[in-house]
């Protein structure tokens, strides 16, 4: 027998095994009295508050969380664009330009891009205190670096043989730009920025959670008060709001991908951005009145024998063994349960409510998802993992759906007809040729899911993002800059292997 | 000759190019058809009724007897088909795609492991001997090469070997020589068509049906159906088909 040489969707499928040994944990550790608590949230979900007063005050705070996103959005998609444009070596040299300020720029990028907006939201609030704009530009400073890496890729990336055409016949390098990169560039924006609004609604819900404000702060604390009925109202307010959002996405993806979309679509776009900015600081401010203005408390610039100090004490091999384990554990079964799922009863029914299953799963950010499964359980890693897992393979589960449905149906009819069952036409004929894309995708989920162990980690208790909010807490800062130090590095390492995969499956 | 499918007053009522009009066929055990046809006359349709892909609005098709619905899986696998397009799965290796014809009588393990590793090379191989590739052509990487880096012909000859993995007692070739130059054509259907010394097809089928647009090549086979316009015009043997029948057929 031929030595293991797994295909894509061998690879895509088999992380679902980490779900084995996080079951195994979660399952063992469920104490009796738990169970009696997860039945009453589950039926707090049919019977949400309907409570006026308590309906109005989580109205307002999803206004305030939408509006928030909306800010932090457009903001980062158009500071994104502009920094992109200056860190891409290939615009420079069209408009003369050395191109070391670029490489500068783009090696910078990757320090906002890899501190994850939790740990940005939580760094501003102490600097600055508990303001709206605090969470607006905690989602704006990483969202900006990674618009800023997409965009440069994608520039750098383009065929650049039209662009000199243009100027070799005498067109200023600025127009010239413009028109012979707006098509393709036009179509990454609208579809890329559109995935990132609902990337800035769920990172402005999750940083409610932290106490900055918003929806995320009231179901919090309904949660930590086991007021179930009243943590499912805010809930199907946010389902609403999202499943709003996303169908508004998809209609415009589709129209989007038809080939003509046309310059007055981009136009459309980037107004629309320009307006959602306006919008949502003006509704920040309108919601929140007397929010005064942001106050610069003050932060000592480090030294650099505190922070070797600093350095000496944490204990390193723990804290980074927790996290990667956290990461390579949530990554498997983001990755590989959506497939399964998928594989083991592949039918129309099934699809439906798998489908509304990964909704739920993206609508709950991962933190409250570890207090609920804390209810019944003691903390664990295995909590962490599952939760961040859930979370992250909601996205992917869409993702799947998505990929899915642009694959004709000839190959499964094929497989169909040569006696296949329904499940291995499924695997087959549907998943196989779209598990490259899939996967590319993953590889990507799992840098997000890197970052985001910080945001587990700060509740389940493990890995360096329990041991950052520790430092926070005690005012160490000497700490908390060489864990951020730490943090940024593993994850760019993280986002370099993945980079490598994702090449690899993509050109296999 | 017993016969080994049956269509009777088969109506199939799709797009223009997807339409049978009252249709009666038998295929009988040891048979080689040529399928033959202007474009749009059917033929692909009759091959996906005939292979289950396609399920018509009237009319019966019994395979040994038995009504197509009441096939099982199992009974499925003895229909093999040559898709005119190939199907062959890009993603995978020519093992993977080469063991994709059992994947009737399979389960999930055995299915899941074939994306991991080949399984079962040895019979891979012959199958791809038998459908004239020879391993070495796919150099060091042999089995595990990913059939997107193949040429056309070695891509048919992976398909075809899929289809003698499958081991299939009727075998279906929908325009296998569409795209090939003349001399692989010729040896593609060389082995299509190849006899053992019983009589029996080398691969071990009990009857082939192939579709194509070359009526000179009817002399290879026992008999000829024709279509046109979704209409059985023609069901003699080979021998018994004139020139003036078949310039009928493509005339407009």
């Amino acid at each position: 027998m031929a030595l293991p040489r797994p295909s894509a969707p061998a690879l895509a499928v088999l992380p679902a095994l980490a779900l084995l040994p996080v079951l195994i944990t979660v399952l063992a550790g469920i104490h009796a009295g738990g169970v009696e608590i997860w039945m009453a949230f589950l039926s707090a979900a049919v019977h949400p508050s309907l409570d006026p007063l308590l309906l109005k005050a989580l109205l307002r705070a999803l206004q305030v969380t939408l509006a928030m996103a909306l800010a932090g959005w457009s903001l980062s998609l158009v500071l994104g664009v502009l920094l992109g444009c200056f860190a891409s070596e290939r615009l420079m040299q069209t408009w003369r330009w050395p191109t070391w300020p670029a490489w500068i720029l783009r090696r910078s990028l990757a320090l906002p891009r890899s501190v994850h907006e939790l740990i940005w939201g939580l760094l501003l609030l102490q600097v600055l205190g508990l303001h709206p704009w605090v969470a607006v530009a905690a989602i704006t400073i990483p969202y900006a670096a990674l618009v800023a890496r997409v965009w440069r890729d994608q520039l750098d990336a383009l065929d650049p043989s039209r662009l000199q055409a243009l100027l070799q016949g005498g067109a200023p390098p600025l127009a010239a730009c413009c028109t012979a990169l707006s098509p393709a560039m036009g179509t990454v924006l609208m579809s890329y920025g559109g995935y990132r609004l609902e990337c800035a609604l769920r990172s402005a819900t999750l940083l409610g959670v932290f106490g900055l404000g918003g929806l995320g702060t009231d179901l919090q604390l309904s949660l930590q008060s086991l007021q179930f009925r009243e943590l499912w109202s805010g809930l199907w307010l946010l389902g609403l709001l999202s499943v709003s959002l996303e169908i508004l996405l998809t209609l415009w993806r589709r129209q989007s991908h038809k080939a003509q979309a046309g310059q007055r679509r981009l136009c459309l776009f980037l107004a629309g951005v320009i307006v959602a900015g306006i919008t949502g600081s003006t509704w920040l401010h309108v919601l929140l009145p007397d929010s005064g203005s942001v106050v610069w408390q003050g932060l000592a610039l480090p030294d650099w024998g505190r922070l070797m100090l600093a350095a000496a004490e944490l204990p390193w091999l723990r804290l980074i063994y927790e996290t990667l384990l956290l990461t390579v554990l949530a990554a498997g079964i983001a990755v590989g349960l959506p497939p399964l799922a998928m594989l083991l009863v592949p039918s129309r029914p099934w699809q439906v409510v798998l489908n509304a299953v990964w909704a739920l799963m993206r609508l709950i950010p991962p933190p409250l998802t570890v207090l609920l499964l804390l209810l019944s359980n003691r903390p664990t890693l295995a909590i962490g993992a599952l939760a961040l897992g859930l979370h992250n393979g909601g996205v992917m589960g869409r993702l799947l759906r998505e990929e899915l449905e642009q694959q004709s149906a000839d190959q499964q009819q094929a497989m169909g007809a040569l006696g296949a069952s329904a499940r291995l036409s499924w695997l087959y004929g549907l998943f196989t040729p779209r598990s490259p894309g899939y996967l590319a995708y993953g590889a990507y989920r799992s840098d997000v899911i890197l970052r985001e162990t910080v945001v587990v980690g700060l509740i389940g208790g493990s890995g360096l993002g329990w041991q950052l909010l520790e430092s926070l807490s005690s005012f160490h800062w000497d700490a908390v800059l060489v864990l951020i130090g730490a943090y940024a590095l593993i994850t760019l390492l993280g986002e370099w292997l993945n980079d490598q995969c994702r090449d690899r499956w993509l050109q296999s | 000759m017993s016969s080994l499918l049956q269509l009777e007053e088969v109506q199939l009522v799709g797009s223009q190019r997807d339409r049978l009009i009252s249709l009666s066929l038998q295929v009988h055990r040891g048979e080689r058809v040529a399928l033959l046809g202007p474009s749009g006359a059917g033929k692909s349709s009759l091959m996906s009724v005939i292979n289950g892909t396609l399920i018509p609005q009237q009319g019966t098709v019994l395979w040994r007897g038995r009504s197509l619905q009441q096939r099982n899986r199992r009974q499925r696998c003895e229909i093999g088909t040559l898709w005119q397009d190939l199907r062959l799965i890009e993603e995978l290796s020519v093992g993977q795609n080469i063991n994709a014809g059992v994947l009737g009588r399979r389960g999930l393990p055995w299915a899941l492991a074939n994306l991991l590793f080949t399984i079962g090379s040895e019979p891979c191989l012959q199958c791809l001997r038998q459908a004239g590739l020879e391993p070495q052509v796919l150099g060091s990487e042999g089995l595990d090469r990913p059939v997107k880096r193949l040429s056309g012909g070695q891509r048919q000859r992976v398909a075809l070997a899929r289809l003698f993995r499958q081991q299939p007692s009727l075998v279906l070739a929908d325009e296998p020589l569409a795209s090939l130059d003349p001399a692989i054509a010729a040896e593609v259907l060389d082995r299509l068509l190849e006899r053992d010394a019983d009589g029996s097809l080398a691969y071990g089928a009990e009857a082939v049906m192939v579709s194509l647009h070359r009526p000179d090549l009817i002399h290879r086979f026992d008999r000829v159906l024709a279509l046109r316009d979704g209409r059985l015009l023609i069901d003699a043997p080979a021998r018994a088909v004139t020139p003036g029948e078949l310039q009928d057929l493509y005339a407009l």
